[in-house]
Formats: structure tokens, sequence, C-alpha cells
């Protein structure tokens, strides 16, 4: 394993890895740190541009957006006191109040420390974790996948915010969608109205531009001309030393920051919830545990760390079932499979054993877009302070350009610019329904995996169902589904004060 | 967001309605006995219809007079600007079904432009000189940057270089 990381490192250390990485880790920030834009559209924007670079630098600029766009929402979440990513919600609580206390560089400090560590803890978690997962994993057959496929749809769909009814319909109906073009196994076209374009089906990444970056826009034309305009505090940086805050209070927040980075790890892993929701549990249980529970949301340090420790240490809970299964955690890993798959990578067990050393270059591009963003996210605060004053009626409209660009770039083409606005009203549509988009994603890249492993599994034992129930990990995953599904009926038909089922619903 | 009881009726029956007529293509696709390319279609057909009149069922029996909670920005008293949506909308359109013949240089200038003309608030003067420069010098990087760094052969139209 040492062996393969220091190739990994030799090969992200060399200058055009790092210029990229170096751009993407500030690229990401900036798309934290601004209300309105995500990681995901991040990510998916400069996915184009990664075509014609070669699969270590390609995934590394990706890698580097997303742990840069993690971590930046904080900045707008205590400066602005708007979180810049749902990731960042339960920073604000603290964060806010630090900063009105006048401890605004203090929280910009904690925070981004706290990020990085969050990081760093699930990174060697991951690390230590997928290969071993990676060698289980190789004996999985159709059936295994199936069920996995159906565990991770029922757990994005019930537990998104919403309504159950609503997010169920959204993850049913993007299932619904990936079915158009050639079908699995048999080959025969469905809902392609003789479009000979259609035949491929969408591709995936025109639905993420469109659902999460065009859709955006259009908010913003809705909402955004009305004149109040959130401004950020300058803060003073002067006589300050290290990162804002004493040694001894660093060591007072280790326990609060283990348990976090456990819970932030934890949540990443599972499928299709992510750090929108650790970041808010891990600020939940830090306040229940404190000395000083009534200090929470006045302006306690702790807030801060837990909600930055958990949502940085879903990064490496994230990465994990998509490189050792190919399932993404959430919509940012989705497009990392975008991206795997366009430079012919195809994300599972045996990328360990044939692309040994891709993998660890994407483990090195990690760890060292990890320290970027600590040291350029703290000292280059001052001009990311500045990019929060962009006028969204400027930055908006370049952004639907990049989008134009990103969907014409897929194939030359331009019906998958054509499919981004189709996806963009769609989105839209779904914001104005109250209908999460997330489950739309997860149930349109997971729903061809389940159904073409549910055709397979068929084939190989000739039509059989019995073989999906009688396997022994197959059964426990469906079993597990299920029992999921009945909780949350039961949880919605009888309504208990449950803190944490209260959390996941809003 | 919306929890008014005529809007969820309506979303309900747009739920329904994305359900039947996904119903109604699959039943137009070639079918053979046995599990065949069909099953899952219906299978999400049932799905998405069954949720539609379960979501239809909880929007008849909610109570009349829940509107304290609607959207934020209603219970703010701001009215949603429903014709810069549609005039977004409309210069979206018209940028990509233009691209091609006029090309990507001029048609984004003029898109950009155009649009943040629609976007720029309500207390903010519109600066055209500024808006302009802007919007010429972001076409012609993201033009030369992608045709020259990226590869990305973008449609040149009228410009024909």
């Amino acid at each position: 394993m040492l062996d393969l990381l220091q190739q990994g490192f030799g090969a992200v250390f060399s200058i055009h890895i790092m210029l990229l990485m170096v751009i993407g880790v500030a690229v990401g920030i900036v798309f934290g740190a601004v209300p309105g834009l995500s990681a995901t559209m991040a990510v998916a924007l400069c996915l184009p541009l990664t075509f014609t670079m070669g699969p270590h630098a390609g995934l590394s600029l990706l890698v580097s957006l997303f742990i840069g766009a993690t971590s930046g929402g904080l900045i707008s979440a205590i400066l602005l006191k708007i979180p810049g990513t749902p990731s960042s919600i339960a920073t604000v609580f603290d964060g806010g109040p630090m900063m009105e206390k006048g401890e605004g560089v203090k929280a910009l400090g904690v925070g981004i420390v706290f990020s990085f560590l969050g990081t760093i803890f699930s990174i060697i978690a991951l690390m230590f974790l997928a290969p071993q997962l990676a060698k289980f994993a190789l004996r999985f057959g159709p059936q295994e996948y199936f069920s996995i496929a159906v565990f991770s749809l029922t757990l994005i769909a019930t537990l998104s915010a919403g309504s159950m009814v609503k997010g169920l319909f959204a993850g049913a109906l993007g299932f619904a969608v990936s079915t158009v073009g050639i079908a699995p196994v048999e080959a025969i076209r469905r809902f392609t109205f003789d479009f000979a374009e259609l035949n491929g089906g969408f591709a995936m990444l025109t639905v993420m531009i469109g659902m999460f970056a065009v859709a955006e826009i259009i908010k913003v034309a809705e909402r955004g001309r009305r004149p109040v305009e959130a401004k950020a505090e300058p803060v003073s940086m002067k006589n300050i030393k290290g990162f804002g805050f004493s040694m001894r209070e660093f060591r007072e927040q280790v326990p609060n920051a283990t348990r976090s980075g456990l819970i932030g790890l934890g949540v990443g892993i599972l499928p299709g919830i992510g750090a929108g929701t650790s970041n808010l549990l891990a600020y939940i249980i830090s306040k229940k545990r404190a000395k000083d529970p009534d200090s929470y949301g006045k302006g306690n340090m702790g807030g801060v760390v837990a909600s930055e420790t958990a949502n940085n240490a879903g990064i490496g809970g994230a990465m994990l079932p998509l490189m050792t299964l190919g399932i993404p955690g959430d919509t940012v890993t989705a497009i990392l499979l975008g991206g795997f798959l366009i430079h012919g990578i195809q994300p599972g067990p045996l990328l360990f054993i044939t692309q040994g050393p891709l993998v660890y270059t994407i483990f090195a591009a990690l760890l060292v877009s990890t320290v970027l963003m600590l040291f350029m996210e703290f000292y280059g605060l001052r001009i990311f302070i500045k990019l929060l004053e962009i006028p969204k009626h400027i930055l908006l409209p370049i952004i639907l350009v990049l989008c134009v660009v990103g969907a014409f770039g897929l194939s030359s083409r331009l019906f998958d610019v054509w499919s981004i606005l189709v996806f963009g009203v769609l989105g839209y549509a779904f914001v104005k329904a109250g209908i999460p988009p997330a489950p739309f994603i997860i149930g349109f890249i997971l729903g061809p995996m389940a159904e073409t492993n549910l055709r397979r599994g068929l084939m190989m034992s000739d039509g059989n169902f019995g073989t999906f129930l009688t396997n022994p990990i197959s059964a426990t995953f469906l079993g597990l589904a299920l029992a999921f599904v009945i909780w949350q009926l039961v949880s919605a038909i009888r309504p208990k004060k449950s803190m944490i089922n209260e959390i996941i619903r809003t | 967001m919306a929890t008014n009881k005529k809007t969820e009726l309506a979303i309900a029956g747009c739920m329904l309605a994305v359900g039947i007529g996904y119903l109604l293509m699959t039943t137009q696709l070639p079918h053979h006995s046995g599990i065949d390319a069909t099953f899952v279609p219906y299978l999400l057909s049932a799905l998405l219809c069954m949720l539609g009149a379960l979501h239809m069922l909880a929007a008849v029996k909610m109570p009349q007079a829940v509107q304290a909670a609607s959207t934020p920005d209603e219970a703010a008293g701001e009215p949603l600007d429903a014709k810069a949506v549609v005039k977004t909308l409309a210069l979206i359109v018209a940028y990509i079904a233009l691209l091609k013949t006029v090309g990507f240089p001029i048609m984004t200038t003029i898109y950009l432009y155009l649009q943040f003309i629609v976007l720029t608030p309500v207390n903010q003067k519109v600066n055209h000189l500024v808006y302009v420069l802007i919007a010429l010098i972001t076409s012609a990087v993201v033009y030369t940057l992608f045709r020259e760094a990226f590869d990305l052969m973008l449609p040149s139209g009228l410009f024909g270089f």
C-alpha cells in the first residue's frame, strides 16, 4: 500500500497536476461560499474541462473541487449567516453569533481547521476501509448489486427532505427517465420516439447540469431581483496568531470533533444521505453532550466544530461506496462517477486490482487538496470575501453559458444542450412543487444498475426470483430495504418526536 | 414548500398524470411472455400512479386553512417575478436555437447582455457599457479558451474562423 501511495504522490506532485489542484480548490471554495452555487455545480461544470486531460489529472481536479466546495460553505455561513451549501446549515447556528460577538476570525479559523481535520480523518478511513471492502465486494454478483441498488434507492427516497411520498416519487421518476433508450439485456428501444439521439438515453451530465445549475438560474430570475443583498462584514486579520484560537481551546474540542467526525463518516457512507444531514445530526448530539448546552446557538465554538468536522468527514464516506461498488453516496459523487466513466474507468471492486496506481493517485489528490484547502481558505480569505460581492445577475448568466459549453462538449451536439434546458425546467418545477431533486438523480443513476442486475440475475437463474432471496447478502439488503420502508411508514402514521427524524425531515 | 391545499391538489394531479402518461407509453412497447424489457417500466408506472394517488388522498384530506406556513417568499410578502422567469426562459431558448447558425461568439455576447438586463435587481441601474464589456470579454475568453486549450470546437457560425 505504501508503494502505491508513494506512486500516487509522485503523480500528484507534478507541476501540471498541482496547478490544476490549486485552481480546483480555489474555484471549489468560491462555489461553496457563494449561496446558490454548490459543490455539485462546481464539479458538473468543470467535468467537461477534464475531457482532454488524462484520468490522473482530470480526477485530481475533480476531487480538489469537491474538497474546496464542501469546506467553502462555512465562509458565507459565518460571514453572511447564509449557508453556502446545505452541508453548512448548522455552522450558521453558532458561527453567525460568534461573528456578531466580534469573533469572526476565530469562527472562520476553527471552521477551517476542523474542516481540514474532518476531511483528513475521513480520507485515512477511506484508505484503510476501501481496499478491504473492495476485496469483499469482488464476490458480488448481479443479485447483490441489485439488492444494494434497491436498498440505496429506498434510503434516499425516504430520507430526503420534505414529504416521503414526494421523495419516493422523485426517485421513481428519475428511474423512469433512465429507462429511455436501448434496454439492457434485450436491446429494444424504449421511449425514444424514433429520435436517434435518444438511443443512448439522456446523458448523466445533462441531467445534473439541468437540475442543479439551469434550475438555479431560473430560480434567481424569480427571486433574485429583489433589492436586499446581504453584505459580508469585513474581518480584520491583524494580530491573528496561527488560526485565531488557542491550543487549549483546540484540546477541549477534541472529543467533540472525534464524535462528529465519526458521525460524518458513517452518514456519508450510507448511500443517498450525506453532509446535508450529518452536520445537523452532529450539531444536535454535540449540544446534548456539552457541559453548557445553553450556550449553543449563542456563539459556542463547539457548534462550529461539530458541524464542520461532520460535513467534511462525509467526503471520505461518500467516496467509499463510489470507489468500491460504483454507487454514488450523494449528488457530487454521482458526477464524479460520470468523471470516472468519461475516462473509461468503471468504479467498483475491480478498480483496486486493475487501476491500483490511479486509486492511490486519487487518495493522494484528496490528501493534498485538503492541505491546500487549509492554507488557501484561511490566508486567502480576503479574496474569497471579495468574490462574495460579485453580483448574482452577472454571475449566473455566465454560469449558464458554461453549462451550455459543458453540455455541448459532451458529444458536440445541440441535443444535449436542449436536454439541459428540459431538465432545468423540470428542476424548477420540482422546486415549485416541493419535490426534492436528489432522489431523482440517485434514481436516474441507480435505476439502470438495479434493472440490469435484475435481468442478469434472472437470466442466470432461468427466471427464478428465489435466488435474490436465498443469496445471504442480497437477502440482507432486501430485508433492510423492506424494514426501512416499513419503519418510515410506521413513523409517518404515528409521528413520534424523534429528534433525528425531525432533523432529517426538515 | 407549498402547503396550500389547491397547490397540493394540482401537484398530486401532475404526479398522477406523469404516472398515467408513463404507463400509456409503456403499453406501446413490444412485449413477450416472461420478464422482458417492459417489466421495470410497468413496475415504475404502477409505483408512480400509486404515489400520485396517495398524494391526492393526502391533499384531499388536508384542512383548507393550512396556509400559515406557505413559502417564505409569500410569507415575506415579496411577489414572485413571473415575468423575469418567462423572459429568462425565452432568452435561453433563443440562445440555444440560434447557437449553431449565428455561432457561439455572437450569440453568447447577445445572450449575456440581455440576460444581465433581465436579472438586474430592481433597485440597481442598468449599466449598458459595463454589461456589453463583460459580455464581450466573457464570450471571447470562453470561446478561445475552449477552442485552444480544451480542443472543444464550439459552433463558430457567421464568424467562420
